[in-house]
């Protein structure tokens, strides 16, 4: 390059370097030779040329077992699937899992997954596939290598593939213009039904805190503690191209290893916890998001057992109550009025503002007890509550309206009906008056 | 006959009007007839005539059969004529074959003769005879007369209390011999009001100083042609319904090129039906070939929602389905991937393309892989720094519609610009078909310049121009004339409306009649506003430039533009929203008095002469390619033996890598960044660099944002920021951070930033001698472009009163120096020269920087630029070869020391230049002429705003010597 190309370069701030870390390790220049050994890994070719595999076997975790209860309750409720592709995809045989490591987290064209972590269960433990490539041009024969095993084993389990992983390898896929995107039975991504079960436990949704606290991570017979910062896992790989170092990248490796069996045992969890609903060993708010999560997949009655089975052990008030709330709507859905009333009852009798319990109750007493005055009584203490609620700032004013309007409206179809030598003696006094 | 008849001849132009009446519509309705290269030489003004006294009466002689022959112009109606009768009224006019040929001769033997007519005789015995022959009131007005040389004759005559004029047209080409009739006659009762309000400006113009200009613009037939074959019924039907059942001209031309796979670029008026010309192609191709996809580009969101509301009511109309969507930022997220499946017409803008599609180019595989048309509209409005990175934006689409196996063809609209053709083709690197002939009908139009008037002459200060524009509006508005006002900043908006408003109350219960409109307005207000416009509920709008590109409000009776708009091509176009089918309509620029604004309201020839500007890019300014080929590298892999707009990329590639950004394999770089680089590059700025204005007056909120250039001069500490004609003052400055701590203040003044530059000269590409008046000898400058270094610094500001332009105080400031490479013209005043200007050294100094001031003012005119892009310096000319290591200073203050031979910097203000420097160097003589002519044609004493700056203490003649080093540069031009 001339020296007045360069001079002018040096004037162009879109060249100003890229901001990076120290180097991970002694920037010293490894022997690519090493790289096998460090990795251990071998070279495969297919025809779209070479590619670094390493292959790994471990006993634990174990195959999970699966059924196509469980499962059709994972699959998102918009999925699809016929009865016999769901069986088809219940056997664990079929399951592929997959977790790739990528040069940035933006997603687009230029974002590049150089490191396709597999596994599948294999002779009474996991078998671990990392396909990787060492350079920018060993892409396709990744792809490839991929499309083949997802051939045969067309089930996709993944924790966060739906919007990440998958996405990717879609672009990557495309941008070859020649392999095909391959098609898979299903995609099974953990993270949301995770998402569900222990949200309420630990906040946010990490496979690493999975480990920690739902998988039990002494158990689990390996440990994260010389695992890389995730963060730094495509300078890692940049470094590696450049030839600085390739420590980090083994680092992605090991981390990329326990992703895969961190996803294989919490596969393993869920299915074990989903399929064991009555008399399992969970934990009470595992039971409740096990209830809600059947409800919201449309399971009513299983819903409502388990909903009971954890209102019988300790939850924290707060749930309990939603608990109490979903409970008595299953109950009175599936018109099991004594034991909606008595739930109603409870919520009503705490000191939280409970209008719709108490609505409930007025409802039930109109239609079902034909106590016209108790229900008089009971849409009286409704409107109290809503605006007790109102000042509280639980509910908007707009939504005050809307609610305490329809409370009046009963009352005064109400009006007719009622015995009025007593309705004044059962005039309720407002709570905060009491 | 007519116009065509009379072009082939040389014009004798005579003027026989009062000066009231120089500037009454029929003098310039005369010249609309006359063809567009007659120039003022070509015609002289002779002196008016003393009216016959009032109340006397002539005889009139027998009736005259009005004559029978074709009228000049179809639009002119003939009178019909009555006999005449003494006391006829106006509106009736006949000539007499005879009494011509007498006046011919005399003006045939003045012609010959240099000396302009002096024809107080002729103009006694034509009057006389003209009196005779109408036997009309005596006290008409003989305004104008054009004699050509073929013995034509048009006659103008009017009555100063009556408001129709009439004509009379006489040829020997024709068998009788002459045609009468008066204009306009029968036209709509919003004619009579349009011409009503131009009157009453024209008469309030008593010594002659408001309007400096009265266009005419005669109405236009509409040119037709036929629905071409190809066009499939069913959408011939859909536009059937439309009410279109043939194309104008330029539609009927403009889409037989596009359907023959050219590049089309269509440059016509506003509301000349510009939409139709790519609409209907791209929706007959995606009907005979539903894998057809088309990409629309709009310079904003609001004109693809526009665009997206005319679509549907199409595809309403037909039967089959197809799909249009726009996509852009308000997009919401689930409604995307049906766009990217299905949207056979995408509707986004150049942001979104360059930072949402093409990163994500494999989500849109179905748009690439059929993509066959892509539509950029406003194409005027890429130039400059947004031009310059739209076309690396469209060199990445290239590449990648190519990745996919398509090979897309352009379709670009644009106003009027002197190189429609030469910046698409810039813009997209492939060659254009031009059709500019336009076909669409137009009714009668006037275009007037009004200059408020000098309050005080010395200072050259005006009547405030806001204030004018709303008296101007009023006028319309009260006469119900559907009027829109064009202000040039949101506060201008806010102020025109208030006054506008209050003017206008609306009756109780009744809706506002005057609405704003601009940026800020929310979506669905801004639709409510437009509708009101088109159902002609809202008889007022003032607006900021939002309603100037090709959004639907119908079309308005009135146009008034407080303020120049900065180009040509803008003030065509927002004059082009008045402007009725059938009718006459209005626009009137009122002048500011900046320079620009006082030098187009005093040249009104310049506006009118068919001169637009043209728009430059400079899409191989080092800074945004490389942004752009980072991009392009995220995108697809870049093959070393690529080329990127006919660059070869491998060196920057190579450095790129250097720096981290690529990695290469075999023959191709990769990215190899985390980050996403579309994300970081802004098309609307040549660095991502900028500061973040934090208002802090309460809970610390974000106003706004100034990049890095500006935010020296405008948010330096304490320092006064106008934003939303809130005045802020700046507590702090983080320049680690970037950002400007600011609070609410209100505050008498504001600050102007002294800034300290220094200029040296990189590489002299080319140098030219100015042709000196006389000889070579002659004191003399060059000029000369190339490479320089600009190092600047705010080293303090001043405190500025408004209004009264006071200087109340000032600050010293800190700041860091802050380097640009960049390109640069120079004039350089040869010592000759400067030893010929009879001054103190003070005065030529100070008529230096006036000269600056004037020249860069003229050079945004020229270039179609702001202000803002354009730097100016003053510094010594470096000594010759190989000593040009010193720096050129720029002045410090109260320097005495005169320059020996200084240089005259203009630069661009971008770095690595932004394409404005070679053109400003080749039309260097025009520049010259035009600052001559700004200045000397300004009425202030010692100078102003509006030509060499304010006045400076302590020197009262740089005005003068700024024109007398202009003179001496003697610069030929025409």
């Amino acid at each position: 390059m001339s020296s007045g190309l360069q001079e002018q370069f040096s004037r162009i701030s879109a060249f100003s370097p890229v901001t990076r870390r120290e180097p991970s390790s002694h920037p010293e220049p490894q022997d690519p030779s090493n790289l096998l050994t460090v990795l251990g890994g071998e070279i495969a070719r297919n025809r779209y040329g070479e590619f670094l595999v390493a292959r790994q076997w471990y006993s634990s975790p174990e195959r999970c077992g699966a059924d196509t209860e469980v499962l059709r309750l994972l699959l998102s409720a918009n999925s699809e699937l016929t009865e016999w592709e769901l069986q088809r995809a219940a056997d664990p045989e079929k399951w592929l899992l997959l977790d790739t490591e990528t040069t940035g987290l933006v997603g687009g064209t230029g974002t590049y997954a150089f490191l396709i972590g597999l596994a599948w269960w294999e002779s009474g433990g996991i078998r671990i596939e990392q396909l990787f490539m060492r350079d920018h041009d060993e892409e396709h024969s990744i792809l490839l290598e991929l499309a083949d095993r997802l051939a045969e084993r067309p089930v996709l389990v993944t924790f966060n593939g739906k919007c990440f992983d998958w996405p990717l390898l879609q672009n990557r896929f495309r941008m070859t213009r020649q392999i095909a995107t391959p098609a898979f039975a299903a995609h099974l991504d953990l993270l949301h039904p995770a998402r569900q079960l222990w949200r309420l436990q630990i906040g946010s949704v990490r496979l690493t805190e999975l480990e920690q606290y739902v998988l039990g991570a002494e158990s689990l017979g390996w440990s994260r503690r010389n695992d890389i910062d995730s963060s730094r896992i495509p300078e890692f790989y940049f470094e590696f191209l450049r030839g600085v170092a390739i420590d980090g990248i083994a680092g992605v490796f090991h981390h990329n290893r326990m992703d895969l069996r961190g996803l294989a045992a919490l596969a393993g969890r869920i299915f074990r916890m989903l399929s064991q609903l009555e008399g399992g060993e969970q934990e009470p708010l595992e039971l409740y998001a096990i209830s809600h999560l059947l409800n919201r997949r449309g399971e009513c009655s299983k819903a409502r057992r388990v909903y009971e089975r954890c209102l019988s052990m300790k939850l924290p008030e707060p749930i309990a109550r939603r608990a109490r709330n979903v409970a008595a709507r299953l109950a009175k859905r599936e018109r099991d009025f004594g034991r909606a009333t008595e739930l109603w009852n409870e919520l009503a009798s705490s000191s939280e503002p409970s209008w719709e319990a108490l609505e409930q109750l007025a409802i039930y007493n109109e239609r079902r007890a034909r106590n016209f005055n108790e229900a008089a009584r009971l849409s009286r203490l409704a409107l109290a509550e809503l605006r007790r609620a109102s000042r509280l700032g639980l509910i908007t004013p707009e939504r005050h309206e809307h609610l305490s309007a329809g409370i009046k409206r009963r009352l005064a179809r109400l009006g007719p009906k009622l015995d009025l030598g007593c309705a004044w003696q059962s005039e309720p006094l407002p709570k905060m008056l009491k | 006959m007519g116009r065509e008849a009379c072009s082939t001849d040389s014009y004798c132009w005579l003027d026989f009007v009062r000066p009231d009446f120089r500037r009454h519509r029929a003098f310039w309705y005369a010249r609309s007839l006359l063809p567009n290269n007659l120039s003022a030489a070509s015609y002289s003004i002779v002196p008016p005539i003393v009216p016959y006294p009032k109340g006397s009466r002539l005889n009139s002689q027998s009736p005259i059969e009005p004559p029978s022959y074709p009228l000049p112009h179809g639009h002119v109606q003939r009178s019909t004529a009555t006999p005449l009768e003494p006391g006829l009224q106006l509106g009736h006019l006949h000539v007499v074959e005879g009494r011509l040929a007498h006046f011919n001769a005399q003006c045939a033997r003045e012609r010959s003769s240099p000396a302009p007519l002096t024809p107080p005789e002729l103009l006694k015995g034509e009057r006389t005879w003209l009196v005779q022959t109408l036997g009309c009131d005596l006290n008409l007005v003989l305004h104008t007369i054009i004699v050509t040389e073929a013995h034509n004759a048009l006659a103008f005559i009017g009555h100063p209390a009556h408001d129709s004029t009439s004509f009379a047209f006489h040829s020997p080409a024709l068998q009788g011999g002459s045609v009468a009739g008066s204009i306009p006659v029968s036209r709509s009762s919003s004619g009579n009001e349009i011409e009503r309000v131009v009157d009453q400006l024209a008469a309030r113009d008593r010594n002659e100083e408001l309007l400096s200009a009265l266009h005419h613009f005669p109405a236009q037939e509409a040119k037709w042609a036929p629905m071409p074959e190809w066009v499939r019924p069913e959408l011939v039907a859909a536009y059937g319904d439309k009410g279109v059942q043939r194309l104008y001209s330029h539609q009927a031309r403009a889409i037989a090129a596009i359907h023959e796979r050219h590049n089309t670029v269509i440059v016509t008026p506003t509301a000349s039906g510009k939409t139709l010309c790519y609409n209907l192609p791209v929706i007959n191709s995606v009907l005979e070939g539903p894998d057809v996809r088309a990409l629309y580009l709009f310079p904003t969101k609001a004109l693809a929602q526009d665009q997206l509301a005319e679509l549907h009511e199409l595809g309403e109309r037909l039967e089959s389905a197809f799909g249009v969507f726009t996509y852009d930022g308000d997009t919401p997220s689930d409604a995307r991937a049906a766009i990217r499946e299905r949207g056979h017409i995408v509707l986004t803008n150049p942001d979104m393309l360059h930072a949402g599609i093409l990163p994500h180019h494999t989500r849109w595989t179905r748009l690439f892989e059929s993509l066959r048309y892509i539509v950029l509209d406003e194409l005027h409005t890429y130039r400059g720094v947004f031009g310059s990175h739209l076309a690396n934006v469209l060199r990445r689409l290239r590449r990648v519609a190519k990745f996919y196996g398509s090979d897309p063809r352009f379709i670009a609209c644009s106003a009027t610009i002197a190189n429609p053709a030469e910046l698409a083709q810039r813009l997209t690197e492939t060659d254009f078909e031009c059709i500019s002939e336009n076909g669409a009908p137009a009714g009668e139009k006037f275009f007037l310049f009004y200059n408020p008037p000098v309050v005080n002459r010395y200072l050259g200060i005006r009547r405030s121009y806001i204030h004018e524009s709303a008296r101007i509006a009023q006028e319309f508005l009260k006469r119900d004339l559907q009027t829109l006002v064009f202000a040039n900043s949101r506060l201008h908006t806010e102020l025109l409306l208030t006054y506008l408003q209050h003017a206008n109350r609306a009756a109780p219960g009744r809706e506002q009649s005057i609405r704003g409109y601009r940026g800020g307005y929310l979506p669905n207000e801004r639709r409510e506003i437009e509708r009101g416009l088109r159902e002609e509920r809202i008889s007022g709008i003032v607006s900021t430039n939002a309603l100037e590109l090709g959004i639907d409000i119908g079309s308005l009776d009135a146009v008034v533009m407080a303020g120049y708009p900065g180009t040509l091509a803008s003030t065509w176009q927002r004059a082009g929203r008045a402007g009725r089918r059938n009718g006459s309509s209005c626009a009137v620029f009122v002048a500011s008095s900046a320079p620009i604004d006082q030098f187009i309201v005093q040249n009104p020839d310049y506006f009118f002469g068919r001169s637009p500007e043209h728009a430059f890019i400079q899409p191989n300014n080092l800074e945004i390619l490389v942004n752009h080929l980072k991009c392009a590298a995220f995108e697809l892999p870049i093959r070393r033996d690529e080329q990127f707009g006919g660059i070869d990329v491998a060196p920057i590639c190579e450095r790129l890598e250097e720096s981290g950004y690529l990695h290469r394999t075999g023959n191709n770089w990769h990215w190899t960044e985390q980050a996403y680089p579309a994300d970081t590059v802004s098309l609307r700025a040549v660095t991502s660099d900028s500061f973040v204005i934090v208002d802090t007056t309460g809970a610390p909120e974000t106003i706004g944002e100034v990049d890095f250039p500006s935010a020296l001069t405008t948010v330096h500490p304490k320092a006064i920021y106008l934003h939303q004609g809130q005045q802020y003052q700046v507590e702090r400055l983080d320049f680690e951070k970037r950002k400007a701590y600011v609070k609410q203040v209100q505050l008498e003044y504001y600050t102007d930033a002294i800034r300290y530059t220094q200029v040296r000269v990189l590489d002299t590409a080319e140098t030219l001698r100015f042709e000196p008046a006389e000889s070579r000898n002659e004191p003399g400058a060059t000029r000369n472009h190339g490479d320089v270094l600009v190092r600047s610094q705010v080293v303090g500001f001043k405190k500025i009163k408004f209004f009264t332009n006071e200087n109340v105080g000032s600050g010293n400031l800190e700041l860091p120096e802050n380097e640009m490479h960049t390109t640069a013209v120079w004039l350089t005043l040869e010592r000759s020269l400067i030893d010929s200007l009879l001054f103190p050294v003070r005065d030529r100094q100070s008529g230096m920087h006036g000269l600056l001031y004037a020249l860069s003012s003229m050079a945004t005119l020229l270039l179609m630029c702001d202000r803002r892009d354009l730097g100016t310096a003053i510094g010594e000319r470096p000594p010759l070869l190989g000593l040009d290591l010193e720096w050129s200073e720029s002045f410090g203050f109260g320097e005495e020391r005169e320059y020996f031979e200084p240089n005259l910097y203009i630069y661009d203000v971008y770095p690595g230049g932004i394409g404005f420097s070679e053109p400003l160097y080749e039309i260097a003589n025009v520049l010259i002429a035009r600052t001559r002519k700004l200045i000397e044609a300004c009425p202030c004493g010692t100078g102003c705003p509006s030509c060499v700056g304010p006045a400076d203490q302590g020197s009262e003649n740089a005005k003068e010597v700024a024109l007398a080093i202009l003179r001496r540069i003697g610069a030929v031009s025409r």
